[in-house]
């Protein structure tokens, strides 16, 4: 098999793990190489995912059979197998094309964990220590391998993973019935109470497949919030579920639920950046996010008796609860609002967006239009409004990566 | 009036410097190829170039709100010479704390204007592409809006510091050539033909590209507000097909 037919095998293996930033590290570089903090994105993909790092398999042999995925042992597809050499080559002749910021190593497991670790850990400790590469790499932990070997892996790579794949150890009994949930927070806390500039600099993240399952978005977000809190988790990635193989216990769905995954990343981007908590935008009478408006407006909906919001007077945190800013703009407004008085003209300048902030904020007194008009209804219909005529109904995807 | 400098930086600071000294308002500055109308008037003045001027300036409104002028400076921006001119006569006023002075529509617009090139040049430091020359060369051609050659080079002489390699800005004729010591940007409009040999790496990428995305999740809307159209020239992976369609 040529090398271009294992490249594309194993890359439609790998494809289906939502992960590919590239940030979070400053490692200053080697004889070629270096990585941004930012993070560079440096192709989109049909499906308009940013393509920042070689995300591929090491094998998609496995000795599993979790329900859901595409490498399971009972499939009968095309399998391949890299060598650690073949790895570097493509990476290096990459990344001096700028092609990529780095590698993204995951594996199908192959003999046992510790024996498919072992490979990741070679192929890695070539590419750093042979080619003296210098990029970005994000490996994956595979779980149940020995300690010591977490340990090396995690010494080599600027971000380690292990996914939790399904938010409930129900489910994961149901599809993946090989996996336990503890032997991925074994992991994650090993790696938590590691953390170094040294050790797995970039932190670590997850991904939780969304809708092949019955959990309702409550039970996701608080597994993600758990998760934040518990092993500082750098990112938690959500995918919605697309049916690849046929089982009766899977989900019977044309579709992947997009419009779901788009919410539950915006309750994320809440959860880390906006101060709120998952007790704030979700609870057991509300359990699922509503599709039609995104989570900040539907929270500040429910909310009103806390708006309008003064742009000139309310604090940072209070600000971030407005529908239309953003952290950017909130510390814009702070920093703005010592030297001149803000006004609606003043706030589109800074980069609010005001088809949505307007319903909820006073400039020095005033709302937007007459005070009689801050009523539920009213602002409701008009959101919807606004979301009707920006988005087309197929593809919801926001510029959250 | 318009004023006309040299096409630099320094020599913009420096000729504003001096119609700020003079109190001259200018009904615009433009650099010395500028092509007039019949109905203007066009004056070059001689000005010994004062070596502290960027420092001076630096002190006195800090780097943050100086580096605002210079990447409105890199940008393609119709009157940058006169936004920038009004930013620095306000930053008498406002010192260091012009760039927060949003308000200001001369300082909203340089901040807008400067954010901009920033955006570009990240965006670039992703979608560069090189392909290897017989002789281990690596060679790019960009088309961006503003110069940002500088930026780049800054970034990839840091990056690929083993590597030759030589960036072409074909908008401006610049090149930008990094010999793994030192790195150099020269006005050229060497031209070099795209090479026949095929590019292994290259057709596997283009597979890698095409795999990758997940036909069930297909969203070209979003694909094109990350990655324009107008930057798919140089852009190898995206399929001669779908760039001649659209
Ligand atoms: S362990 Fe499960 S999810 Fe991972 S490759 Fe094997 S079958 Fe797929």
């Amino acid at each position: 098999m040529d090398l271009k037919e294992k490249l594309v095998i194993l890359a439609d293996s790998a494809k289906y793990d939502a992960s590919c930033s590239s940030s979070g590290s400053k490692r200053k570089g080697d004889s070629i190489g270096n990585t941004a903090y930012s993070g560079i994105c440096h192709s989109f993909a049909s499906d308009g995912r940013c393509i920042s790092l070689l995300k591929i398999l090491l094998t998609n042999c496995c000795i599993y059979d979790c329900k859901y995925c595409l490498n399971r042992r009972s499939n009968n597809i095309k399998r391949a197998i890299f060598t650690p050499e073949e790895i570097c080559t493509i990476t290096i002749n990459f990344y001096k094309r700028n092609y990529i910021e780095g590698l993204f190593l995951s594996s199908g497991i192959i003999k046992n964990p510790d024996y498919t670790m072992n490979l990741i850990i070679e192929t890695v400790y070539l590419l750093r220590n042979k080619y003296h590469f210098g990029g970005y790499i994000h490996a994956k932990a595979i779980p149940g391998a020995n300690k010591n070997l977490l340990n090396k892996l995690g010494n080599l790579v600027d971000r380690l993973s292990a996914n939790v794949e399904l938010p409930t150890e129900k489910g994961l009994k149901l599809l993946a019935p090989n996996k336990s949930s503890d032997k991925v927070t074994e992991i994650m806390s090993y790696v938590n109470n590691n953390r170094s500039t040294k050790f797995v600099p970039a932190g670590q993240s997850t991904q939780m497949i969304i809708g092949a399952t019955d959990e309702t978005d409550l039970d996701i977000m608080n597994k993600s919030e758990n998760m934040y809190n518990r092993y500082k988790l750098k990112r938690v990635f959500y995918s919605a579920y697309i049916p690849v193989n046929k089982d009766k216990l899977l989900p019977s769905i044309n579709t992947p639920p997009l419009i779901r995954e788009n919410r539950l990343y915006q309750a994320d981007w809440l959860l880390r950046y906006y101060n709120f908590k998952v007790d704030d935008i979700l609870d057991k009478n509300n359990p699922n996010f509503n599709l039609l408006l995104d989570p900040k407006c539907d929270w500040a909906l429910r909310h009103l008796d806390e708006f309008p919001k003064e742009i000139n007077k309310c604090s940072y945190f209070d600000l971030l609860k407005i529908p239309g800013i953003g952290v950017t703009c909130a510390k814009r407004i702070i920093s703005s609002r010592k030297y001149f008085s803000i006004d609606f003209k003043d706030l589109k300048k800074i980069g609010v967006v005001l088809k949505r902030a307007k319903y909820f904020i006073t400039c020095n007194g005033k709302y937007f239009i007459s005070n009689s008009n801050f009523k539920k209804d009213f602002i409701e219909y008009n959101l919807l409004l606004e979301d009707n005529n920006s988005n087309n109904s197929s593809g919801k995807q926001m510029s959250l990566f | 009036m318009i004023y006309l400098y040299k096409e630099n930086f320094i020599d913009l600071l420096n000729l504003i410097n001096y119609l700020l000294k003079n109190k001259v308002k200018p009904e615009n500055i433009k650099n010395e190829i500028y092509m007039k109308t019949l109905l203007e008037e066009t004056y070059y003045p001689v000005i010994a170039e004062d070596k502290n001027l960027s420092e001076r300036i630096i002190n006195k409104i800090g780097i943050e709100s100086f580096l605002i002028v210079y990447y409105v400076f890199l940008s393609n921006a119709d009157n940058k010479e006169l936004l920038i001119y009004k930013y620095l006569l306000s930053s008498l006023k406002y010192k260091n704390k012009i760039r927060f002075m949003r308000n200001i529509d001369c300082v909203n617009e340089c901040l807008k204007i400067s954010k901009y090139v920033k955006t570009e040049a990240h965006k670039f430091k992703g979608f560069v592409r090189f392909s290897e020359l017989d002789n281990g060369v690596l060679y790019s051609q960009i088309e961006p809006e503003n110069n940002i050659m500088l930026l780049l080079c800054n970034h990839f002489k840091r990056r690929l510091k083993n590597e030759c390699w030589v960036i072409k800005d074909n908008r401006r004729n610049l090149v930008g050539i990094y010999d793994k010591k030192e790195c150099y940007i020269l006005d050229s409009d060497i031209d070099i033909k795209k090479f026949d040999s095929e590019d292994y790496y290259e057709d596997m990428w283009k597979e890698f590209y095409k795999t990758i995305g997940i036909k069930e999740r297909k969203n070209d809307r979003c694909r094109m507000n990350f990655m324009p159209k107008k930057y798919w020239k140089y852009i190898v992976e995206v399929s001669d097909n779908e760039k001649s369609s659209v």
